[in-house]
C-alpha cells in the first residue's frame, strides 16, 4: 500500500478493507498467541455446553485484525495511537469477516496530523460484529 | 409492581473502584511477538524480522497492534474461573463471561512513551474503572470497566488498555 | 499418476539422503521455555522461575527435555502448519498420501539448553522406509537435525525425527 499523507484524506472517506476467514487452526494459533485458552474457541462440545451454537472467533483476535488494518493503512510514516472497539455480534470461523474503516475526523494537535475513525468488523450480510473507533497520526506532505 | 432484578454489585466491589491491583509482569521477546503476528496474519515483516525493523529504526522486532507482551506462567497460579473476577475473587451468580470490547491507547513517542518492542519487560497494572448492571439478550449482566496501564523497563507508559468484561 | 499401492521409492528420492540443508536459527526464550512446560503440566520451578534456575547453577530457565527452540517464524519462509522453515537446500520430496502420523523423536543431549540460547540447525534425510499395510503402503520418512549454540559454536543437540506417511 502507498503511503497515505494527511492532506489526501477527507473525513468520510473509507479507508482500504481487510478481509479475514478464520480456519479453526487460526484460533488455535490464536490461543498459542494471546495465552486464551477458552475452549468455546476451539472445542466444540464445550462450547455448546455453554449454550452457544458452536466455536466462535475470539473478540480480541477480531480487534487484531482492525488492528492490523490500521497499521498497514498508515504505513510505514504513521502510526496507529489508538483503537479499539466492543464485541456485540459474535463470528464463526469458516466465514467471511470484512474489516471497515471510515474517516470521521481530522485535525492537527501539538505538532501532530491526526485522524479519528470508526472502524468494525461486517459479517456478510453486512451485519456489524465489533463496532469501535481507533486514532491514526499520519505524516504531512512538508 | 414489579420486582426491581437485585444488584451483583456488593460495598467489596464498589470500594475496589480506582484501586491500583498488584503489578504483572508481561516479557515481550521475538518468539511471541512472530506468534501474536502470525496468528493475526500479519505481513508487515518488523513483526518478524530483526533486521527489517532495524532498518526501520526500530529497536528490535516491533508488537504487534494489540500485544502486549506474555505474562510470566506460574504453575498452580490459575487461570480465570467463571464467576470470579479475574484475579480479583469477588464471586458473582454469573457462570458465563465474555470479553465485551478492548481500546488500546499507544504512547509510541519518546522521551515519555516508546514503541513496544522485543526485548522489553512491561509491567501492567490494573484498576477497575466502574460497575454496570444491565439487561440484555442473554439476561441481566454484570459490565465491569477496567483501565491497564503498561510501563516498560525505563519507566516510561508505552500504553493503556481500557477493557470491558461482562458477566451473565 | 500411481495409486498408493503403486508408489516406490525413487532413485531422486534416495539421492536427497545425507544432503545438508542451510542452517536455520532456533530461539530459546523465556516464554517459550514456559509455554512447552506448561504445554507437557511440567510444575517443576526449572522451567519457569529464572531466580530458581540460577540458583541451581544454570544460566536462566531451562528448556524442558524435547524443546530445542522454536524455528524463527518468517511468513513464507516457514511452514505454517508445522512450523519448519522451508529453506534452500533442504530435501523436496513429493509424498502422494493424504496421512501424516508422527513416528517419533528421539533426542541426544551434550549440554542444558536455557532460555537465551539462539541455536542454529542444520538437517538432512536420513533414510526412507516404505513398508506395505492393508490397502496401500507406509512410507516412513526419517531426518536428523544438529543444533549448534550461535554463540559458544558447540553442539548442544541432536536428534532424529520419524514422521509417517500414509
Amino acid at each position: 500500500m502507498a503511503q497515505v499523507y494527511f492532506e489526501d484524506i477527507q473525513e468520510g472517506q473509507e479507508i482500504p478493507q481487510l478481509k479475514k476467514n478464520c480456519s479453526t487452526q487460526q484460533l488455535v494459533m490464536w490461543a498459542a498467541g494471546s495465552g486464551d485458552f477458552y475452549q468455546i474457541h476451539y472445542d466444540k462440545d464445550f462450547a455448546q455446553a455453554t449454550g452457544l451454537q458452536g466455536l466462535i472467533v475470539h473478540g480480541a483476535l477480531k480487534n487484531a485484525f482492525l488492528g492490523q488494518m490500521l497499521h498497514d493503512w498508515a504505513g510505514q510514516k504513521g502510526q496507529v495511537r489508538r483503537f479499539g472497539c466492543s464485541y456485540r455480534g459474535m463470528d464463526e470461523p469458516a466465514q467471511d469477516i470484512v474489516c471497515r474503516g471510515v474517516v470521521t475526523k481530522k485535525y492537527s494537535d501539538g505538532g501532530k496530523h491526526l485522524v479519528e475513525l470508526d472502524v468494525w468488523t461486517e459479517k456478510p450480510d453486512g451485519k456489524k460484529t465489533s463496532p469501535g473507533t481507533a486514532v491514526v497520526a499520519l505524516p504531512g506532505k512538508e | 409492581m414489579t420486582q426491581a432484578k437485585p444488584s451483583v454489585i456488593t460495598e467489596e466491589m464498589r470500594a475496589a473502584v480506582g484501586v491500583d491491583g498488584p503489578p504483572a509482569v508481561l516479557e515481550v521477546e521475538k518468539t511471541n511477538c512472530r506468534m501474536f503476528a502470525r496468528a493475526v496474519g500479519h505481513t508487515d515483516p518488523i513483526f518478524y524480522d530483526e533486521a527489517a525493523a532495524k532498518a526501520r529504526g526500530y529497536r528490535s522486532i516491533v508488537a504487534p497492534p494489540g500485544f502486549m507482551g506474555t505474562p510470566i506462567f506460574r504453575p498452580g497460579g490459575g487461570g480465570a474461573v467463571p464467576g470470579e473476577m479475574g484475579g480479583r475473587g469477588f464471586s458473582v451468580p454469573y457462570k458465563r463471561v465474555l470479553n465485551g470490547g478492548t481500546d488500546y491507547e499507544y504512547f509510541p513517542d519518546p522521551p515519555d512513551g516508546d514503541v513496544i518492542c522485543a526485548g522489553d519487560t512491561i509491567t501492567a497494572r490494573s484498576k477497575i474503572a466502574g460497575f454496570e448492571e444491565t439487561e440484555g439478550s442473554l439476561g441481566p449482566m454484570l459490565i465491569t470497566k477496567r483501565e491497564t496501564s503498561y510501563t516498560n523497563q525505563d519507566g516510561r507508559v508505552v500504553a493503556k488498555m481500557y477493557g470491558t468484561v461482562i458477566q451473565y | 499418476m500411481t495409486t498408493d499401492t503403486e508408489f516406490q521409492i525413487t532413485d531422486e528420492m534416495k539421492a536427497q539422503i545425507g544432503v545438508e540443508s542451510e542452517p536455520w536459527e532456533y530461539e530459546v526464550t523465556t516464554t517459550s521455555v514456559r509455554m512447552y512446560a506448561r504445554g507437557i503440566a511440567s510444575e517443576d520451578p526449572i522451567h519457569y522461575d529464572v531466580d530458581f534456575a540460577k540458583s541451581q547453577g544454570f544460566r536462566s530457565i531451562v528448556a524442558p527435555l524435547g524443546y530445542v527452540g522454536t524455528p524463527v517464524y518468517l511468513p513464507g519462509k516457514t511452514d505454517p502448519t508445522f512450523g519448519f522453515p522451508r529453506r534452500e537446500g533442504g530435501p523436496r520430496l513429493n509424498i502422494p498420501f493424504k496421512g501424516l502420523l508422527d513416528g517419533g523423536t528421539e533426542t541426544e543431549y551434550f549440554d542444558v539448553i536455557c532460555a537465551g540460547d539462539v541455536l542454529v540447525e542444520t538437517s538432512h534425510l536420513a533414510d526412507l522406509k516404505l513398508r506395505d499395510r492393508p490397502g496401500g503402503k507406509m512410507l516412513f520418512v526419517t531426518n536428523e537435525a544438529v543444533y549448534t549454540n550461535k554463540a559458544t559454536g558447540k553442539v548442544v543437540a541432536k536428534m532424529r525425527l520419524t514422521s509417517i506417511h500414509m
